[in-house]
């Protein structure tokens, strides 16, 4: 916490800031109050009565109740975690080691791998897709009865597809950082892995924790890749599940949003657990010690 | 806080990590187990029914779109299931909803060798790569072995392949394109309902003076899904059974009627007919529309029985009907058909231990009691018909039936003949159709065009 | 220039090479094939090509005078300069005024990142609901209001507008989380010295938090951009197919209406590259504007 933040009383200033962030607050947590309050109502009502909170007679567990008994649901939130974990460390250690050598190393060629890190960003699944499933196709790893080869045949592609987001965005960080603390462990007679690992991880952790954030929430939500390479039932990832579940015409609204109820909750406990890594004081105690 | 919900995770982790390894001892348990009840089962089998050499259990791989809220997902896996324990065979069921990806998906399966054995699809256009790449059977070719597939189909109905008139797949239930009225708006406007003998014309008149009442007479998002109205209003200028046949120029008779049809719709518009926001308004918008009372008819397939059954309570407001016609056509000339099969994949055929198992499968999903359950109200090629119990069915599925039933003659979609990305012009074109930006001959000719070109 | 340390070349390679070898077997290599389609006729995403197309460039071609593609590009314009605006700058003040405030920061650090978390099938319902033409939440304000007549939101004249604001909304989150995270990684003794030398709460912001946040800030602006360049999904859900005529589509969208809804997947290609090329110039120029710092 700021200490300085905390100076005589709240001036008007602080007022208008409450204020302004309040409101903003609000906008974005009426969607999610939304999306639940649906979740406990009848289908028929989310269209014509979507605004208001059930009570009594329109609440309705119903749509919980059909998702659940209908499908396996822990068992693909069990693929949906190892999928997304995974996808998650390997791109923080991979892009890790790739942001600190594009940073900190001059090299010939240095730029063009730059600007291949940038284009990574923009390939559209859509064109990349069916070239993928093909080589995948031939190693083996799809369309097979094995779980494991099949999650894992999910996870590949999105550890590439989130690569260089998370490069770029490591970048970011890694340039801001001063070069003095990793001299010092230099001349304490670390070599380049060490102060890697020991000044320059400890000092980036909040950039890692929010590169870990979206790169398991686009693993996660990523429907597309899983459409290709989860084929049978007990493979399906959770995001899968739900979406074959509220698929089709005639939507049902009251599925889908409990679905998407049921899909928000992993991400959150995620976003919860690495935001405590998101705050002040790193850099500044790392300097004293 | 933030403790609690640490160890929550950590928690989650070891639970799931835990429950991986668990899960794959489970699986090479439950495996070995089915192994062992399918090998009992087939002794079973051969000590009891069969007096011929004892089948091997097979496992095969099927893809339908027998999934997700389709209908009929639950009775296929139920079906499924009973063919499994029938047979001690096993099923891949790698079935998904049909959507744009599952057409990507399938496709880019025959073409990367990892095709299933036994494929529910598209018989139009969408199949034409599997027919012209010989990857899939023809009905012919498997009748020359077993005489008996799909004999309870009337096989002018089976959905041939537009490639060479042949059939290649054994089609399930099928469907049917009707007008559904919401009878409380024609109640409230005073108007006649329509029915059989209503011509268009008077459909004409019905629909201003529900207009005139303050309702939208036709609930239709043009620029979605202008589909239905395609279909009909052509329908309505070419001759009966002659419906979908392609225009080979803007001048010849089918030309002419895609014309006068596109031209019939762009006069509704004119008239105030369609929703105020049926250029800007999604599907959905304007079916709910409907729905709430707000517009007097809707054309749509006989899917739409169930989408109503669900989105009202009041589900004795709604009945279906024919489109009013004109010309030549009788109101009771419908549209409707069965746009897809099951297919047996040229994988599955050459290779010996699968050919009988994929045969079997197909004719046990495809018997008359089966059918009859998936079908219900919609159309199917059963030489015997269907056998429904209708008591169990909502008074509009009856109506449904009852309308199918009155049919004079059923007639293919035209669109079936036209690949999706020849539609553009007329299809996403609608609206630019109807507000008169671009001319409607031109369009047809940019059709024309885009078929030629393929 | 760097100090002796990274003197010495040969950890680049085992730095590099294991996210370089993910990226050169699912990204490249796919994308070159993308390139090769993009000169080849394709009807089927999944099909075989059926040979070249007759010049090879013909899409290329096409795509000059395709009025479609011109409205996508002008469309991508327009959301790229309200993404960065709306987005990169609500997200950047957001930022400052709540790592400037003392209580609640962990509450609204939370709050703002939910929009990102609702799939897009959701927020697009949702936002449907909302602009519906009869009638939604903004049509029934209006009436509460008294004004007489509804508005159709998505109407050539409302689209565009109506499309921004939800997408521009959704990602302020996400911008606002990379922010807030440079902002805390930037050193609390500057801040400290700061206050003994007696400048203010604004001074500190305008001559510590921002100018250290530079390089953030960049990234972000890259991440804009690019992100503007291949949007899809809530917009897909709102104005599915460019609709109202064709008036709504962005590169992404087109893209994905012609590789999928017209199932010309060539032309779909040639899009895509174009996207890339078009990303990559756009984010040299932001990188020559805002150009990063090393410290």
């Amino acid at each position: 916490m700021s200490k300085s933040g905390k100076r005589k009383k709240p001036s008007i200033g602080k007022m208008i800031a409450y204020v302004f962030l309040s409101l903003w607050a609000i906008t974005t947590l009426y969607p999610l109050v939304w999306v639940v309050i649906n979740a406990f109502k009848d289908r028929r009502l989310i269209l014509t009565d979507s605004f208001t909170i059930p009570v009594g007679a329109k609440a309705t567990l119903d749509n919980f109740r059909l998702a659940f008994n209908k499908l396996n649901i822990l068992g693909a939130y069990k693929n949906s975690l190892i999928i997304s974990c995974t996808v998650m460390f390997v791109v923080m250690l991979f892009a890790g080691f790739a942001a600190f050598a594009l940073v900190r190393y001059h090299f010939r060629g240095k730029q063009f791998l730059y600007n291949l890190v940038i284009a990574g960003m923009m390939f559209p699944i859509f064109s990349t897709i069916i070239p993928v499933f093909r080589m995948m196709n031939s190693w083996g790893i799809v369309n097979t009865e094995s779980t494991a080869l099949s999650l894992m045949a999910t996870a590949l592609p999105q550890i590439a597809g989130n690569m260089s987001f998370a490069i770029v965005v490591l970048i970011g960080y890694i340039k801001s950082l001063p070069i003095d603390l990793e001299e010092a462990a230099y001349i304490e007679g670390c070599n380049v892995y060490k102060i890697y690992f020991k000044v320059v991880v400890p000092l980036t952790k909040p950039s890692f924790a929010t590169v870990a954030i979206f790169t398991f929430l686009w693993s996660y939500n990523d429907l597309f890749t899983q459409m290709f390479t989860l084929r049978l039932k007990n493979q399906w990832a959770i995001t899968r599940l739900l979406g074959e579940l509220t698929s089709m015409e005639g939507t049902n609204y009251g599925l889908m949003a409990s679905a998407v109820t049921l899909v928000i909750i992993p991400v959150l406990i995620i976003y919860l657990c690495l935001q405590k890594y998101i705050v002040k004081g790193l850099t500044a105690g790392a300097l004293k010690g | 806080m933030k403790k609690v919900i640490s160890i929550m995770l950590v928690l989650v982790l070891t639970f799931s990590l835990a429950a991986c390894g668990k899960d794959k001892n489970n699986a090479k348990n439950t495996s070995t187990s089915t192994d062992k009840t399918e090998t009992t089962e087939t002794t079973d089998k051969t000590e009891t029914t069969t007096p011929e050499e004892p089948k091997k259990p097979v496992s095969i791989n099927v893809t339908t779109t027998y999934a997700g809220n389709d209908g009929n997902a639950q009775n296929f896996q139920d079906a499924v299931k009973a063919w499994e324990k029938e047979t001690g065979n096993k099923v891949n069921d790698s079935s998904a909803t049909s959507d744009e990806t599952f057409k990507a998906r399938v496709l880019a399966d025959f073409e990367a060798g990892a095709e299933p054995d036994v494929l529910f699809f598209f018989n139009g256009v969408d199949s034409n790569t599997l027919i012209e790449g010989n990857k899939v059977v023809s009905i012919d070719e498997i009748r020359a072995e077993y005489p008996d597939y799909a004999s309870n189909m009337k096989d002018a109905m089976m959905g041939a392949s537009p490639v060479d008139g042949k059939n290649y797949s054994v089609p399930v239930n099928g469907y049917w394109e009707g007008m559904f009225v919401n009878k409380t708006v024609i109640e409230a406007a005073g108007v006649k309902m329509p029915d059989a003998t209503t011509t268009w014309d008077e459909f004409l008149d019905i629909c201003q003076k529900i207009k005139d009442a303050g309702f939208t007479p036709i609930a239709a998002s043009l620029a979605t899904v202008p589909h239905y109205w395609f279909e009909y209003s052509i329908y309505n200028f070419s001759e009966t059974g002659k419906h979908n046949t392609l225009a080979k120029e803007v001048s010849d008779k089918q030309g002419e009627a895609w014309f006068n049809g596109l031209s019939d719709i762009k006069d509704l518009y004119e008239k105030g007919f369609f929703p105020d926001n049926t250029l800007t308004g999604t599907d959905d918008d304007t079916v709910q529309a409907f729905i709430e009372g707000k517009s007097a008819f809707l054309i749509d397939g006989s899917w739409k029985v169930g989408g109503i059954e669900g989105l009202t309570d009041k589900v004795d407001d709604f009945t279906v009907t024919y489109v009013p016609g004109k010309n030549a056509r009788k109101s009771t000339d419908i549209i409707g058909g069965l746009s897809s099969g099951y297919y047996i994949t040229r994988k599955a055929w050459d290779d010996p231990d699968k050919r009988a198992a994929a045969v079997d499968f197909i004719t046990y999903m495809t018997r008359d009691e089966l059918v009859s359950q998936f079908a219900q109200y919609s159309a199917t090629a059963l030489k015997n018909g269907v056998t429904v119990d209708e008591s169990q069915l909502s008074s509009l599925a009856q109506e449904g039936i009852k309308m199918a039933a009155g049919a004079t003659s059923m007639t293919g979609a035209l669109q079936d003949l036209i690949p999706t990305e020849c539609r553009v012009p007329v299809f996403d074109g609608m609206p630019n159709l109807v507000s008169g930006t671009v001319d409607i001959k031109d369009a047809i000719q940019q059709v024309l065009d885009l078929l030629a070109a393929r | 220039m760097n100090s002796n340390i990274y003197k010495k070349k040969t950890p680049i390679f085992v730095f590099l090479i294991p996210a370089f070898i993910f990226m050169t077997i699912f990204l490249y290599y796919p994308f070159i094939r993308n390139i090769v389609n993009s000169f080849q006729s394709i009807t089927g995403l999944g099909t075989a090509a059926k040979g070249f197309n007759e010049p090879w460039y013909a899409n290329y071609k096409t795509m000059i005078e395709d009025p479609n593609m011109r409205i996508a590009i002008k469309n991508t314009i327009i959301m790229i300069i309200a993404t960065l605006v709306g987005q990169v700058g609500m997200a950047l003040l957001l930022a400052l005024l709540v790592d400037n405030i003392g209580r609640g920061k962990k509450f609204f650090q939370t709050v703002y990142f939910l929009p990102i978390v609702i799939s897009a099938t959701a927020l697009g319902l949702l936002f449907n609901l909302i602009f519906l033409y009869d009638k939604g939440m903004l049509n029934q304000f209006l009436e509460i209001l008294g004004f007489s007549g509804l508005i159709d939101w998505k109407d050539q004249h409302h689209a565009m507008m109506t499309l921004l604001i939800p997408v521009m909304w959704q990602y302020v989150g996400f911008y606002f989380v990379i922010l807030i995270t440079g902002l805390n990684t930037i050193s609390e003794e500057l801040y400290e010295a700061a206050v003994v030398d007696g400048a203010t709460k604004l001074q500190q912001v305008f001559y510590i938090s921002i100018p250290l946040l530079r390089n953030v800030v960049c990234t972000c602006i890259i991440l804009a951009v690019t992100g503007a360049l291949k949007v899809f999904d809530l917009p897909w859900i709102m104005f599915p197919k460019g609709m109202p005529v064709n008036s709504t589509f962005l590169t992404g969208t087109y893209m994905y209406y012609q590789t999928f809804n017209s199932n010309n997947v060539d032309y779909g290609s040639a899009i895509a590259v174009v996207i890339v090329v078009l990303g990559i110039i756009l984010s040299k120029v932001a990188n020559k504007l805002f150009k990063e710092k090393d410290y």
